[in-house]
């Protein structure tokens, strides 16, 4: 499990820093020095003038020019390397990764303010003015390589910012224009017919808006997100968004609440939504509310094989693109092993001692770190025919 | 402490439910069948269905949510339901507008076959007589183009259209220049016995992209027995004329169609082997025709819907078996059927669809110049019955004959949404209006279903795609494959 | 031929809903309906000579009757919601005379 955030060891500055957002840069990176980037300091290695930040990771014994400013990295962020993207306060004592540059799955938090309250949320929601995720998420934009391939935007509720979330998103598609933009939102927003026309009208072909359904009809659903009325206008937002021509993932996350009903979801997609670009078929993450509510929503996966088989089948058959996250190998069945997506991202996954044998390894996500409080019975070493030499295994906890 | 809300928060607040339109019917022990108002089907028992009626049943029943997604019930506050049954009803319907789409020329009726089940050929040379005049054609020709259909497709049809293979080249070319002008999405298919194939028609078919049809009842024996010809080698010319197009033209420019006959229902496997090893994957298990020769020859009397339907369950049943061994191959009338129950689309096949397709899906120009509303309407005429012929095109406009009395009494009455028992019927959207069967059979365009061998065949064929749908899930992942071709 | 009567009270049952009834059962009888103050007489005319089997079609027309009463109830419930419904599919596609 990497860390995205930790406080400052140690901090010395001359002044308060005059930006958030810090790109990363060494002697390696051939660029003239400019006000946004914070160099690197190694042991041994040069140590060139002129930088508005210099930063060193733990421990590290190397001094940053006279009269500069500097901030120790805890040992929790050992892992940044030039080219990525970090936000610090202004005093300089706390620190978040916004971009690591060698990830391909990088996502973006735009606020943790939201509209629902869903029973099983990973980020749950916090009332607080965080405008100034928003404004390091512009910064960040500007400091990305053009030719960044994926960008991922997550909350809270994007939405909830109305037109300065449509500039963000004009932005992407200006700086970025080879970057596919997937945004994560409940899509209520979009029943505002208006304000889905000016999304519509960012045109960029590249951009998707993934929208959770966990209902075929609203009790399940608002049930789920813990809001009356949610059902309707996210379908109606959706309907909007298809006759724009805008691009549409439904997700359904499932658990305990939903997964009993995953058949009767998929049929209400194909027959009510059949337009939609993909649908995707999510694991549950055990962190966040999904622990608070764990005797409501953990249910082990093993349970709900023949309704994700059901499920996965009737949507392609039905032409729609389909994709199974987050779930190990050896607990779906085979037939569906086409759509399992090795989807947990590079900073989340970790292996289980049964692992160690299994002959798919590679091909499979592994688990949540936080899989470590709760997860199936049945995960199983898949056997192979043939040996094959095992890889190292990490522990957990 | 506990901010989250228990699922009976979000049911409505009193079960004030109401009813969205639907049918029912009574399936096997214990079942009955609803679908709603554009064919998505649920399975209930007795009881649960008069508490549905009764709108008794409470919030927390699981079958409410079950009949809330699938759009029979909804909470008297929401509208949503009604604009997606509103969207999903006019996707159905999203072909009318298009209007005439196939527009079938009959260049002749003369055929060197003399199949006894055959409504209309003659065997004869007299080409003045029995081929379609160049005149003619081009008439015809300026109707088709009057159609709105943004697709056209011209099928050539006889007796033997390659006994008139010129006025097929003449046709083709006047079309193509035609369509520099109208624009649309034009295709040719020639409907051919192909025993009169040569290099000449395949190098024309290849330059202007022409699609063949033809008849392949089974295997040899089955299919030379049904089809003579002098030389009884009818079917040795079909198979060979199929493998000819397949490697000339590519795999998809041939396709088959089966004419079953008495002989031909106890060989239901027989025939599905055939064309599979003629590299056919789709095969249309049809019922028999009422018209023409076939009761002239009694070779219709002998024919009973319910050993039409065991044909028709073993055909089936063994391509199911046969896709489980991994060989892909589906059967066209299930596939039709199918595409209506699974999902919105509308398969455009003119034989099975309300309002009929008559005249909307499919005209039909006979050799002589008389239009008619469908080819099997040109098939009762030749037999002495006209009602479907709609005008001649050398003394009728094409108001004259779209607006027609004989074109339209046909659709306004056999439109089964406001037909006797139709109307009420569950499986409703899955069917159509056949007006010139009925007529042909009963002497009017509705029958009376009851009795009718349609409604029977029919009705049975829906029970059994159901059945096997909801009871096996490999057939339910071979269904929805078909459906959404 | 067989002839039997079924006596039906007129307030739980509709003229409508026997003769939809007798329509379905046209194949197997024949219906003749007869209004009696407060009851429907229907004698129906079933095509067998068997005892039995004739018992039987009365039977299941009795069970048919009873449908046809509860797709009545749901025809009249529906028939507003599904004018609604074929309004809004239909008012932008130009099918009916007066266009949006």
């Amino acid at each position: 499990m990497i860390s995205l955030q930790g406080r400052a060891v140690s901090v010395v500055l001359q002044d308060p820093l005059t930006r958030s957002v810090w790109l990363l840069v060494d002697g390696e990176t051939p660029t003239a020095p400019h006000d946004a980037q914070a160099y690197l300091l190694s042991e041994g290695g040069p140590t060139p003038e002129g930088f508005g930040l210099y930063v060193g990771k733990n421990g590290c014994c190397c001094r940053p020019p006279y009269a500069s400013n500097f901030v120790e990295l805890p040992g929790e962020l050992d892992h940044v390397e030039p080219g990525d993207v970090l936000s610090l306060t202004r005093e300089g004592t706390r620190i978040r990764v916004l971009w690591r540059h060698r990830s391909h799955q990088n996502s973006i938090l735009l606020t943790e303010r939201c509209n629902h309250y869903c029973l099983m949320c990973s980020q749950p929601p916090r009332q607080v003015d965080d405008d100034w995720l928003l404004d390091d998420a512009f910064e960040l934009i500007r400091l990305l390589p053009n030719t960044t391939t994926s960008l991922g935007i997550t909350g809270g509720e994007p939405t909830l910012y109305g037109a300065r979330l449509l500039e963000f998103l004009t932005l992407c598609r200006n700086l970025l224009p080879r970057a596919a933009v997937h945004m994560l939102s409940n899509g209520r927003r979009f029943d505002d017919l208006d304000f889905a026309t000016a999304y519509a009208s960012i045109d960029n072909p590249n951009m998707m808006v993934g929208i959770p359904i966990y209902g075929s009809e609203p009790s399940l659903h608002d049930y789920v997100v813990q809001s009356r009325g949610a059902f309707d206008e996210t379908i109606r937002g959706i309907l909007n968004l298809a006759v724009l021509g805008q691009r549409v993932e439904i997700r359904v996350v499932l658990h305990k609440q939903t997964a009993p009903h995953l058949v009767e979801i998929a049929e209400f997609i194909s027959r009510n939504l059949p337009f939609v670009d993909q649908v995707a078929l999510m694991g549950l993450e055990m962190i966040g509310f999904a622990r608070a509510n764990m005797d409501d929503v953990w249910i082990d996966p093993i349970e709900y094989n023949d309704e994700l088989t059901e499920a996965v089948t009737l949507l392609d058959r039905s032409k729609i693109r389909t994709m199974v996250y987050n779930h190990q190998l050896c607990l779906i069945d085979p037939g569906i092993w086409p759509f399992a997506i090795r989807s947990i991202s590079d900073w989340k996954n970790e292996y289980h001692p049964e692992c160690l044998n299994c002959s798919v390894i590679r091909d499979c996500g592994g688990f949540f770190f936080s899989a470590k409080y709760k997860m199936s019975e049945s995960i199983r070493a898949i056997p192979a025919a043939g040996s094959r030499p095992a890889p190292a295994l990490l522990t957990l906890g | 402490m506990s901010k989250f809300q228990a699922a009976a928060a979000y049911e409505p607040t009193e079960a004030a439910w109401e009813l969205l339109p639907f049918r029912f019917e009574h399936f096997d022990e214990g079942r009955v069948l609803l679908t709603n108002m554009v064919g998505e089907h649920v399975f209930v028992t007795d009881d649960e269905l008069v508490s549905v009626v009764d709108k008794a049943l409470p919030a927390t029943s699981p079958l409410v949510r079950q009949l809330r997604g699938k759009h029979i019930i909804r909470d008297a506050v929401e509208d949503l339901p009604l604009e997606l049954l509103a969207l999903k009803t006019r996707t159905r319907y999203r072909r009318l507008p298009e209007f005439t789409g196939l527009h079938i020329f009959v260049v002749s009726l003369r055929c060197e076959h003399s199949c006894p089940y055959c409504q209309v050929s003659r065997q004869s040379a007299d080409k003045t007589r029995y081929d379609m005049s160049a005149e003619t054609a081009q008439k015809a020709l300026e109707m088709v183009f009057e159609s709105p259909s943004q697709s056209i497709k011209i099928e050539f049809q006889g007796g033997e259209p390659l006994l008139n293979f010129p006025l097929v080249e003449e046709i083709v070319a006047r079309a193509e220049e035609l369509n520099a002008v109208y624009q649309r999405h034009l295709t040719f298919v020639i409907a051919t016995n192909l025993a009169l194939l040569d290099d000449a028609v395949l190098e024309f078919a290849d330059a202007h992209d022409v699609y063949f049809s033809t008849s392949l009842d089974g295997p040899a024996d089955l299919h030379n027995r049904n089809r003579p010809r002098s030389g009884g080698n009818s079917w040795e010319l079909a198979v060979a004329g199929i493998r000819r197009i397949r490697e000339a033209l590519g795999i998809h420019r041939v396709s088959a169609l089966m004419t079953t006959t008495e002989a031909s229902l106890d060989r239901a496997k027989d025939i599905i082997d055939c064309y599979l090893e003629q590299g056919l994957s789709n095969i249309f298990l049809r019922s028999m025709s009422p018209y023409g020769f076939a009761v002239k020859t009694k070779s219709h009397a002998a024919y009973d819907v319910d050993r039409w339907l065991e044909f028709y369950r073993e055909g089936l049943d063994y391509i199911l078996e046969l896709n489980e061994r991994g060989v892909s191959v589906s059967e066209q009338y299930a596939s039709i059927i199918l595409k209506k129950m699974l999902t919105n689309e509308d398969p455009g096949f003119v034989d099975l669809t309300s309002p009929a397709g008559i005249g909307i899906g499919a005209v039909v120009y006979n050799y002589d110049g008389d239009v008619y509303a469908s080819d099997e309407g040109r098939m009762l005429a030749e037999m002495g019955d006209t009602t479907f012929r709609l005008g001649n095109l050398h003394a009728d406009s094409y108001r004259d004959i779209m607006l027609s009395d004989a074109l339209l009494r046909p659709l306004e009455e056999s439109f089964t949404l406001s037909a006797p028992m139709c109307g009420d019927c569950a499986f409703e959207s899955y069917c159509g209006a056949d007006p010139v069967r009925h007529q042909a059979t009963t002497g009017d365009f509705l029958g009376r279903k009851p009795s009718s061998a349609f409604c029977r065949r029919n009705m049975a064929i829906f029970r059994l795609l159901l059945e096997r749908y909801e009871s096996d899930p490999k057939a339910r992942s071979v269904f929805l494959d078909w459906a959404n071709r | 031929m067989i002839a039997r009567e079924v006596v039906l009270d007129g307030t739980a049952y509709s003229a409508d809903a026997i003769q939809r009834a007798a329509y379905r059962f046209s194949d197997r009888l024949s219906l003749e309906l007869v209004v009696d103050e407060t009851v429907f007489r229907c004698v129906l005319n079933v095509e067998t000579d068997d005892g039995q089997e004739a018992d039987l079609v009365v039977s299941d027309f009795r069970k048919e009757v009873l449908d046809q009463v509860l797709r009545e109830r749901i025809r009249n419930d529906t028939e507003s919601v599904r004018n609604v419904i074929l309004a809004l599919a239909f008012s932008k596609t130009g099918l009916t005379s007066d266009e949006e």
